[in-house]
């Protein structure tokens, strides 16, 4: 465990030191840190509770939305709507879990694309509210401690500082008593109720972290476009990007959703030129191998097998 | 106000029209999840490749849209059965989130070849009869629905015969029931699944040919359009029973041309959803039988 924390840190002060080195590359490495963060998140309820959600744009559309309408139609600050976003979030987790976690496996992930798409539907019809399908545009921010938030620099420290937190609350919990209850219930609900866990509580407090952290990263987003749509914040394929990068990198363990977002972003700059507009390809592709030929994720194969030649060498001896 | 007899008969008619294309539709996905147990999240992008087939016959050849079907049933036949032999054979024994997520991702591939190659413009196939309709009384009926709903019927009852009157039909029927049971009556059930995916595709397809006199073809946003049909049509009638299937369809297609004329039309897609929710979530048992884990 100790040395995850040496590899946080690490990455931290890189990340710290990288505006410095690559002042050119700003942009990239925000989406990066973004989805970083965002798969992250995802896999809380995802990987450690394994409970696979296509919906994961609603809570990005949430947060985006309450900073974009805040800030612009009701002059409220971006931090202030930033925490009403995260009380808003969990709450919709909250019924949206309670609502649909009878639901198992499949059936749990068509009932997220439903409600998802529910959301859309909403946030493009009800203009009074959002805007509607036209969108929102952030024109002034305010200048907290002279820091202008619509730089690029601040934007980019803003995206560390999301995708550090959810990696910290992930390293937090997978050695906590919630972890070990997370992954009871995701192995086998029956036992995990047999030995004095509720599976919907574990799963309810999942969802609600993983809601809110997703729409502190929707804020911060929406920050960085400074004009948001309702058809690209809440579609279908975000969610399905947020998820399929969570788990080409490895459900269910700490560095796999970042190794995964490196991946996916990086062959997606890499490929910007090649593919163009038909950058999901590189989704689909990597989705299709990693399931078929390593269905633990990237960084879950390697893992297991280290984990597995330890426990033999300690048989051994 | 008075109830207005004929227009709720117009829409009625129109409902049930639609509706019988994504019946189509949701008999292909139904039928797959019925004996292999796989739900296809790549079937609403099959429906666009048979749109597709139509679009490139049409532009080159000058075929009439419902003449390409006899080029894309046999090339989406094929196509299934060796998708089914190369990629998803190798997931049977895996967890159920896996055939999902590799469909999803052959989603993907799917749509983003098509727009590597038409390109992202909608595209459509004209017809001299894309506008006549046919009236009976003061309920009139558009050509191409009707044309639709013919085919709808045509594939089904096909369908149907091979299910219930040859010996390839009696042999999917024993894998859906118990792969087991089938394997030690001597069914090559391996060979059963490769061909029933290539009908759930060749349906899929189907549909999409039947489609495109009526919607445009896009390549990426339409597909996942209709796999979200499809789930629906499949969960309202229940998932693996293609009777309830046809019925999940028309009820669908009634639901969204109801709702849009006499609730709102801005929420059209969000009924067919409301009712998919509430089905999902207040009679899991009923309709899903075994398939659901109660604890």
């Amino acid at each position: 465990m100790k040395k995850h924390y040496v590899i946080f840190a690490g990455l931290v002060l890189m990340g710290i030191f990288y505006p410095r080195m690559f002042p050119g590359y700003l942009s990239v490495a925000i989406t990066l840190l973004l989805y970083a963060g965002w798969a992250t998140s995802w896999d809380i309820l995802g990987g450690w509770a394994g409970q696979v959600s296509l919906g994961h744009a609603s809570f990005v559309g949430l947060g985006a939305y309450f900073v974009a309408v805040g800030t612009s139609h009701h002059e409220i600050a971006p931090w202030w709507a930033v925490l009403m976003a995260l009380f808003a979030a969990s709450l919709v987790a909250y019924l949206w879990g309670r609502l649909t976690f009878k639901l198992k496996g499949p059936y749990f992930t068509l009932s997220t694309i439903a409600i998802a798409e529910i959301f859309r539907l909403v946030a493009i019809n009800e203009g009074w509210l959002t805007g509607g399908a036209t969108g929102v545009f952030i024109m002034t921010l305010p200048e907290p401690f002279g820091l202008d938030l619509f730089s690029r620099q601040v934007n980019y420290y803003l995206a560390l500082a999301f995708a550090a937190i959810t990696v910290l609350v992930v390293m937090l919990i997978s050695r906590s008593k919630f972890g070990y209850q997370l992954r009871a219930v995701r192995e086998d609900e029956d036992s995990a109720m047999a030995s004095g866990i509720n599976p919907t509580t574990v799963k309810l407090k999942a969802f609600m972290l993983s809601g809110a952290l997703t729409a502190l990263g929707g804020g911060i987003y929406a920050i960085f476009l400074s004009f948001i749509e309702p058809h690209i914040i809440f579609y279908l394929l975000l969610s399905v990007q947020i998820a399929l990068t969570a788990i080409i990198g490895g459900r269910g363990t700490i560095w796999g959703p970042c190794i995964g977002a490196l991946l996916v972003v990086g062959s997606g700059e890499i490929f910007r030129t090649t593919f163009a507009e038909a950058n999901m390809l590189i989704y689909g592709l990597l989705i299709m191998v990693v399931v078929i030929f390593m269905p633990r994720g990237i960084v879950g194969e390697p893992a297991r097998y280290l984990i597995r030649r330890v426990y033999a060498k300690r048989a051994q001896s | 106000m008075m109830f207005d007899y004929v227009s709720f008969l117009q829409n009625l008619s129109n409902g049930v029209l639609i509706g019988g294309v994504y019946a189509l539709i949701g008999v292909g996905l139904t039928l797959v999840f019925g004996v292999m147990k796989i739900i296809n999240f790549a079937h609403g992008d099959f429906v666009i490749l048979g749109m597709y087939c139509a679009v490139l016959l049409n532009s080159l050849l000058g075929w009439d849209p419902y003449l390409s079907l006899l080029v894309a049933m046999p090339l989406g036949f094929m196509a299934g059965a060796l998708l089914q032999r190369l990629v998803l054979s190798r997931l049977m024994e895996a967890p159920p989130e896996s055939s999902l997520l590799v469909t999803l991702g052959l989603a993907l591939v799917i749509g983003n070849i098509l727009l590597l190659t038409f390109g992202a413009e909608p595209k459509s196939v004209n017809v001299s009869y894309a506008s006549s309709t046919v009236s009976l009384g003061k309920v009139s009926f558009s050509i191409i629905l009707l044309l639709a709903g013919l085919a709808t019927m045509v594939v089904i009852a096909g369908l149907y015969t091979v299910l219930n009157h040859t010996e390839l039909g009696r042999a999917i029927r024993a894998t859906a029931d118990n792969r087991l049971g089938a394997e030690l009556v001597g069914i090559n059930t391996r060979w059963i699944e490769a061909v029933v995916f290539g009908i759930g595709m060749a349906l899929a397809v189907t549909a999409g040919v039947v489609l495109i006199p009526l919607l445009f073809a896009t390549p990426t946003f339409s597909g996942a359009i209709f796999t979200l049909k499809a789930f629906v049509v499949t969960v309202l009638g229940g998932l693996g029973n293609i009777g309830a299937a046809i019925a999940g369809g028309l009820l669908l297609g009634v639901v969204e041309v109801m709702g849009a004329s006499y609730l709102t039309s801005d929420y059209r897609d969000a009924y067919g959803l409301l009712v998919f929710l509430l089905i999902l979530l207040l009679r899991p048992e009923g309709l899903f039988g075994k398939t659901v884990k109660r604890v």
